[in-house]
């Protein structure tokens, strides 16, 4: 790799690997799987970075994004992984970079695990949409950019998925 | 127009997806149809709750030497560490750890104990208030039926305003309490933030008093006029709150009347 392509690589696309694993870890809902995703999807990155002309950072999120979620669904097809239903697991989110502030927490400890609940059951291109658009900000062209489906499906797709979150959100606060 | 239909406007309004006429059309609609402007509430609540309970996570240092490893493969270097890598990278575990700190805006102020108090009651209303159904008593986006809402529950008459116009419509109010006292609870929407304005008349303190803080990932602007004690609270980010909480006074002051 030429000496300029390492510094753009470096300028945008290496500062989005926590975005990357926050991806990784939502779509494979486990920590070993999130890291090899995100471990091969660099490798990809840097195999086919030459035919990526981008030169903002916001251009270098969006096209890792993509490398990572289909590196993603190609690894469940392959696997199968989502065959099965992980609970939410307090260790699990252990690592997170939200610092933790139980006099400020938003939600009882069973509301948030049904949100956590709510968001792991979702199907993988809902959830995919919620963590692009929820915690990396990202806007619709972007997360089409990203998913490899027109603004439409994005805005539909994330609607729906928030209509099941809440659903579950309000299902809780009712019942207790 | 189905409730499906209407949940994918909501939503991409407050995404800031709509065009600008649509999003003129949908706030309209929203002063006038109850059931969407709750809908909108919820989609707030959930929002708030979305970005403060799903966490982002950070990269495990192996994955990041190991990303970092085959950069310098790729790029031909030998395992010495690339001189120049190293800072990169310590930059962007800095970058990362998206510490929110307070800037600018009201100016930092000293913390009384008295004050502290209150800004913690102030901070716990807030959170309260997102709590899914707590937000607010009353909704709407019109401030002629906003204000009178309040008439009977409190001493005082709260200055109301919508500011639709300038990016941040009024979605609300509720009774809260404050110090001790009923006081009024405005809310406010920017974009998918959430805005709560906590007011109640002065009784002579130190006017012209303003801070600024950031508590927990929330931002807390205080300022006292002659009037009224302003408390705005949101995850809002601190330039846009000042913004807002100049908006706020200059109404406040332009239509006070007791």
């Amino acid at each position: 790799m030429e000496r300029d392509q390492v510094g753009r690589f470096e300028a945008i696309v290496l500062p989005h690997l926590d975005a990357a694993y926050t991806l990784a870890r939502y779509l494979t809902r486990n920590e070993d799987d999130a890291r090899e995703v995100v471990q091969d999807a660099y490798l990809r990155a840097l195999k086919y970075f030459d035919g990526f002309h981008g030169a903002e950072a916001s251009e270098g999120r969006s096209w890792l994004m993509a490398i990572v979620r289909n590196t993603a669904f190609t690894r469940r097809r392959r696997h199968r992984l989502d065959a099965t239903t992980t609970e939410f697991d307090e260790e699990l989110h252990s690592d997170s970079i939200a610092e933790s502030h139980p006099e400020a927490e938003l939600l009882g400890a069973a509301a948030r695990e049904s949100l956590h609940q709510a968001l792991d059951r979702l199907p993988l291109e809902f959830r995919e949409v919620i963590v692009l658009r929820e915690l990396e900000g990202m806007s619709y062209k972007e997360i089409g950019e990203v998913a490899g489906v027109p603004v439409g499906t994005v805005m539909s797709r994330l609607s729906r998925a928030r209509h099941r979150l809440q659903q579950a959100l309000w299902a809780e606060q009712k019942g207790g | 127009m189905t409730h499906e239909e209407m949940r994918l406007q909501v939503d991409a309004y407050l995404d800031g997806e709509l065009a600008p006429r649509d999003a003129r059309e949908l706030e309209t609609h929203l002063k006038d149809c109850q059931e969407c402007a709750r809908m909108r509430e919820a989609r707030l609540v959930l929002g708030t709750a979305i970005r403060r309970e799903v966490p982002e996570f950070r990269a495990p240092e192996e994955l990041r030497a190991r990303v970092r490893e085959s950069l310098r493969s790729a790029a031909g270097v030998n395992p010495k560490p690339a001189r120049a890598a190293v800072p990169s990278w310590r930059w962007m575990a800095l970058a990362a750890g998206i510490a929110l700190v307070a800037v600018g805006g009201w100016g930092l102020g000293a913390h009384r104990a008295a004050d502290a108090a209150l800004r913690d009651q102030v901070l716990a209303s807030h959170v309260r208030s997102l709590m899914p159904g707590h937000l607010t008593d009353v909704v709407s986006s019109d401030q002629h039926t906003v204000k009178p809402w309040f008439n009977g529950k409190l001493d005082f008459s709260p200055p109301v305003n919508d500011f639709t116009g300038k990016g941040y419509p009024l979605i609300g109010g509720r009774l809260d309490y404050v110090g001790g006292r009923p006081v009024a609870a405005l809310v406010y929407q920017r974009r998918q933030h959430l805005i709560n304005v906590f007011l109640w008349p002065s009784t002579g303190g130190a006017v012209g008093e303003r801070t600024s803080i950031t508590r927990q990932g929330y931002h807390l602007l205080h300022s006292t006029t002659p009037e009224y004690v302003y408390w705005v609270v949101s995850d809002l980010g601190t330039a846009e709150l000042s913004e807002f909480a100049r908006l706020l006074q200059h109404a406040g002051s332009a239509s006070s009347s007791p």
